[in-house]
């Protein structure tokens, strides 16, 4: 069978609303300031707006098996010492795939009921440590008993590239307000692996990079512009997940 | 008037409580206290007897890495020791003191911790909290000789969540450092030279395989 490497990008439908405010200027006669206003007001948001990569691997385009009663667990990587896969991250993209009828053990409960055998330092980095540890017949026991077809490893972190700007703040009897203006770009990188824990092999693998930019501007109030690359690395990573193992 | 002056008395007062909750998320200083229960380990214990001692200053150890923060890890290194214990040997006798024990297993295991550190993003520079426990593990014979006394460290982290308490991430930190400590004894207390060799002289080996 050919495998299948798939390059997506895409951006928050800002830009698709920008095309259509200009279509809708040359088919009407409305007047140039308010087209004005409005691109402006898009312009301000487009500036938090995230930019997305997917890179995808797996063996065909058919969705993986998943037979009724069989569930898929979500774990985090936490075996690397400068950062951590967080929980909410791991929980996102389970309550993602949940919503496409996919069966998602919680991570921690898998966890705990298989103590201590995924820990971060146990946990197998692997195919050859899975193999092994899958033929000790209580883990194999504990896997079958909570029917775990799958394991999706999640690896990765959201930095804070850079920042500029200040903004300062004060309060005095008279009334208080901020003033300034900050910005700073964060990215979001995550790796899945899908593993089948019946034939223990790898079934395919997904690549995720959100980028953008969020700016605080003081003028009296602070007001947040904030771009959710987090939000949006979760929902592009768990929507292709769920296209693993559902027809699209 | 005096509906006006009641008004922006309770006013006040409610941006006051909320100033003083937000700034609460901000302290510098931690005191957390781990009692929670721990998962039981998945694993076939091998057929070795074996008295465990947590004496009262294990039971009851309070750590204090630093001025600022405060650890209670008595009881939770209780609870999870003792499961990851009942893992390890098919018998197994929990004590508060060596006399207490009736001598007939053939192991005696005292632990206790050498040191407990923890680390915050301020110090180590990244969004991480850290706590390490260092624990020593007195390995005897029946008879009170020395077999081994081996050093167990444990690890454990947590990331830093905006506008969340450092109480609350040195408490995660402390619990993952602990279940740490139950998987490396899981992982390695067999693995240990001299238990090892112990093992094979009392042909324990031979019979668990």
């Amino acid at each position: 069978m050919k495998p299948t490497i798939n390059h997506k990008q895409f951006k928050t439908p800002i830009e698709s609303l920008v095309k259509r405010l200009i279509e809708r200027k040359s088919n009407s006669n409305n007047s140039h300031t308010k087209l004005y206003s409005s691109l402006i007001m898009v312009a301000l948001l487009a500036g938090c707006s995230a930019t997305t990569t997917i890179d995808e691997y797996r063996p065909s385009d058919e969705p993986i098996e998943l037979n009724a009663g069989e569930n898929v667990v979500v774990l985090g990587r936490r075996d690397a010492g400068h950062y951590e896969t967080d929980r909410d991250f791991i929980n996102c993209v389970s309550n993602r795939m949940r919503g496409a009828d996919i069966g998602v053990l919680p991570e921690q409960q898998f966890i705990d009921s298989i103590y201590p055998w995924f820990e971060p330092r146990t946990a197998p980095k692997g195919l050859p440590r899975l193999k092994r540890l899958m033929q000790d017949p209580l883990v194999k026991g504990q896997v079958e008993k909570q029917s775990v077809r799958y394991l999706v490893w999640l690896d990765g972190s959201t930095q804070t590239l850079d920042q500029g700007g200040s903004i300062s703040c004060a309060i005095g009897p008279g009334g208080g307000g901020c003033f300034g203006f900050a910005q700073w770009d964060k990215l979001s990188v995550y790796e899945a692996i899908v593993w089948d824990m019946t034939n223990l092999q790898e079934m395919g693998r997904l690549r995720v990079d959100s980028e953008g930019t969020s700016y605080l501007i003081g003028a009296v109030a602070p007001i947040p512009l904030l771009t959710p690359v987090k939000s949006d690395a979760c929902s592009s990573l768990g929507n292709q997940l769920k296209s693993f193992f559902t027809e699209q | 008037m005096l509906k006006n002056y009641l008004s922006k008395t309770v006013l006040k007062r409610s941006l006051a409580l909320i100033l003083l909750a937000i700034l609460s998320g901000c302290s510098s200083s931690a005191s957390v206290r781990i009692d929670q229960e721990f998962p039981t380990v998945l694993a076939k214990p091998k057929a070795i007897s074996a008295t465990v001692v947590f004496d009262e200053a294990f039971a009851t150890y309070i750590a204090q890495p630093n001025k600022k923060t405060v650890i209670d890890i008595g009881a939770g290194q209780v609870k999870l020791l003792s499961n990851a214990f009942a893992g390890l040997f098919e018998e197994v006798e929990f004590v508060s003191s060596l006399e207490e024990s009736a001598g007939e297993n053939s192991l005696v295991i005292i632990p206790s911790v050498r040191e407990v550190q923890v680390s915050t993003p301020s110090e180590n520079y990244l969004n991480v909290f850290e706590v390490w426990i260092k624990y020593s593990l007195e390995i005897q014979t029946a008879d009170g000789e020395t077999i081994d006394s081996w050093f167990m460290p444990a690890y454990g982290k947590t990331p830093d969540a905006f506008m969340a308490s450092k109480s609350r991430a040195i408490e995660e930190a402390s619990i993952i450092a602990l279940r740490d400590a139950g998987a490396k004894l899981m992982l390695d207390f067999y693995r240990i030279p001299a238990i090892y060799g112990w093992m094979m002289e009392q042909k324990i080996l031979e019979e668990s395989e």
